[in-house]
């Protein structure tokens, strides 16, 4: 291989880097935690929702859990469900309000109706 | 000058009476006696030891040609064509030589017609030699610019291994083939019966499908219950029917299935798994918007979140058609370079995410409505990894020409199903470069096929920095 290939290769390697590297998502860590909805849901009970630094989430209500994933983009928590759902939920008060849009339509705002507010959960409480 | 080219009789103990010529010279090992590009001035021929005979390039690429022993000759050539040396030589051992000044060379080809007519030969054996690579070169051109079906079949081979492969792997793997909407233990009612059922309000009407084509058009009176959210909203769901005594021990109609995934089936087999009593889908169940009253609202402006990088890169394609005005540009090589890398990186950054989460993916692929429901999930599986294979190729200059023309399909196919999107005023995202956010328009149209067009143009123009059957060709080769 002479040198322009390898020269080649390389700036070929930045890009895909910088491509893998670019397709990742934002930190997780300002909105792991545990969090409870604000209102009861499905004239059941509160939901629970629990984000883990791992990228699993597990929304648990009337004693049933479900498993999730999740990522930070552009400031926004997505939720994945594994139907290929994505919930778009809009943290406010610096991570310790979240509001989930159940139309599961992508909408960047959480329309009335269709919002689930959820409030963290302080440590140990 | 090649010691196998050479009639054994022609060399100088053979043949050639060099008693009263030239004079002697001794060389040490690693000596260089001739230099390519100098001016000629002696003949050599070898008494005893051994020369290396080389070509290098200005790059300092150094290929040796052949090896010389005692009794052959070199640097005969230059001084018959008074050309410049066509090769180095150094000495590979300590050598004897005689080294012959151009007079004395001239005077012994008068008196030795055998070492002319061995001359002639080499220099005719060169000629032909040059010939043959020179129709190398042109076939080897002429190869670059042709594909064949094994240029598609190893693309196209490579992405849908790599789909299957990886699917196995991936915590998000989706079945191959979607696996419920069979009818299989689903009740089916006619329209009629479906129609009776509603004028004397005795059936629930649930819509599977997502709320934004919901909102745009649904039976009066039904509920939204979309399929891919179902584990999330069916506890609202059952508390909305519970409260609602209208609607207890009442016949459950789901409807809104299409030809991309039966929806309502899915939905069908959730809810009797869930307990739900009476529950029917349509036979029919393209006809509900002609036989029920509807509710239609003005679609909603599809969401558009912010897509980073790629949704920049994406817009640079729209500026093909200035470039294309200008015919020298048009048919650079070097704009189908960029137009490679650019096209690479666009696809390349649309297929990771998709390749990550294809459930998402394939239900882009179900908002279109255009494929059938049994390719959804391959089509989901194996298409983010042709963006990627071909995406890669492009930008390494592999089968440029097939890549293009897959890339190129993938447009065409593309800019199809948005313009079907948008004359159909479907509710949707494109789902092209990230997963969600990205609004069906004619912008995206026009981005597809600027994107287009720069296949097109590789296709047609494309011959520098590509790796073909022969090699890495960074620039333009002169013939």
């Amino acid at each position: 291989m002479n040198r322009d290939s390898l020269k080649l290769a390389a700036v070929l390697s930045l890009i895909l880097v910088g491509l893998v590297l670019g397709g990742c998502g934002e930190k997780r860590a300002p909105y792991v935690g545990r969090y409870k909805s604000v209102e009861p849901f499905g004239g059941e009970s509160h939901i629970n929702l629990d984000l883990q630094e791992n990228g699993k989430a597990t929304w648990t209500l009337g004693g049933k859990s479900l498993e999730f994933t999740w990522v930070v983009n552009d400031g926004k928590v997505w939720i994945y469900t594994k139907t290929g759902a994505i919930i778009i939920v809009t943290p406010s008060e610096g991570g310790k309000v979240l509001s989930a849009d159940m139309t599961g339509d992508w909408h960047p705002g959480c329309p009335p109706g269709s919002c689930v507010v959820f409030r963290r959960v302080p440590q140990g409480g | 000058m090649k010691a196998s080219d050479k009639p054994s009789g022609a060399q100088g103990e053979a043949g050639l009476n060099l008693s009263h010529l030239g004079q002697a010279m001794r060389v040490p090992a690693g000596t260089r006696i001739v230099s390519q590009g100098e001016a000629p001035e002696y003949f050599y021929v070898i008494q005893s030891g051994r020369v290396r005979v080389f070509r290098e390039t200005e790059d300092r690429i150094r290929t040796d040609l052949t090896e010389l022993g005692g009794g052959s000759y070199f640097g005969e050539v230059a001084l018959v064509t008074g050309q410049p040396r066509t090769a180095s030589v150094e000495a590979a051992e300590d050598s004897l030589l005689i080294k012959v000044s151009k007079d004395e060379f001239d005077r012994l080809l008068d008196q030795n017609p055998q070492l002319a007519r061995h001359i002639i030969h080499q220099l005719a054996g060169w000629l032909v030699a040059g010939d043959r690579r020179l129709e190398t070169q042109v076939v080897h051109q002429v190869k670059l610019r042709q594909i064949s079906w094994f240029d598609y079949v190893l693309m196209l081979g490579l992405s849908l291994v790599l789909a299957l492969v990886f699917n196995l792997y991936n915590d998000n793997r989706l079945p191959l083939v979607h696996g419920i909407g069979e009818a299989e233990g689903v009740k089916e009612i006619s329209l009629s019966q479906a129609k009776e059922l509603y004028d004397k309000k005795e059936a629930v009407f649930v819509d599977a499908r997502k709320s934004a084509f919901f909102d745009q058009r649904r039976i009066k009176g039904a509920q939204n219950l979309p399929v891919i959210l179902f584990d999330i909203m069916y506890p609202m769901f059952q508390f909305t029917l519970q409260q609602s005594e209208e609607a207890k021990d009442k016949t459950v109609v789901v409807y809104g299935g299409a030809f991309s995934r039966r929806l309502d089936l899915d939905l069908a087999h959730l809810l009797i798994n869930r307990g739900v009593k009476n529950v029917a889908v349509l036979n029919d169940y393209r006809g509900w918007e002609k036989v029920f009253p509807l509710v239609e609202q003005t679609p909603k402006e599809p969401a558009s979140l912010p897509l980073g990088l790629p949704g920049y890169l994406e817009w640079v394609p729209v500026g093909i058609f200035l470039l294309i005005l200008i015919p020298p540009i048009r048919r650079s090589p070097y704009l189908s370079v960029f137009c490679r890398l650019l096209l690479g990186a666009i696809f390349i950054s649309f297929a990771l995410s998709k390749i990550l989460r294809p459930a998402v993916f394939a239900l882009n692929v179900v908002d279109y409505n255009m494929m059938p429901a049994w390719g959804v999930n391959l089509w989901a599986l194996a298409l983010p990894w042709a963006e990627l294979v071909v995406g890669l190729f492009l930008i390494l200059g592999i089968r440029t020409r097939a890549a293009a023309t897959i890339i190129g399909a993938m447009n065409v196919m593309f800019i199809a199903g948005l313009v079907n999107a948008i004359f159909q005023h479907m509710p949707i995202n494109c789902g092209c470069v990230g997963e969600v956010g990205e609004p069906v328009n004619w912008w995206k149209v026009l981005k597809n096929t600027g994107m287009l067009v720069m296949c097109i143009q590789i296709f047609f123009y494309d011959r520098l920095m590509v790796l073909d059957r022969g090699g890495f060709i960074l620039r333009e080769r002169k013939i």
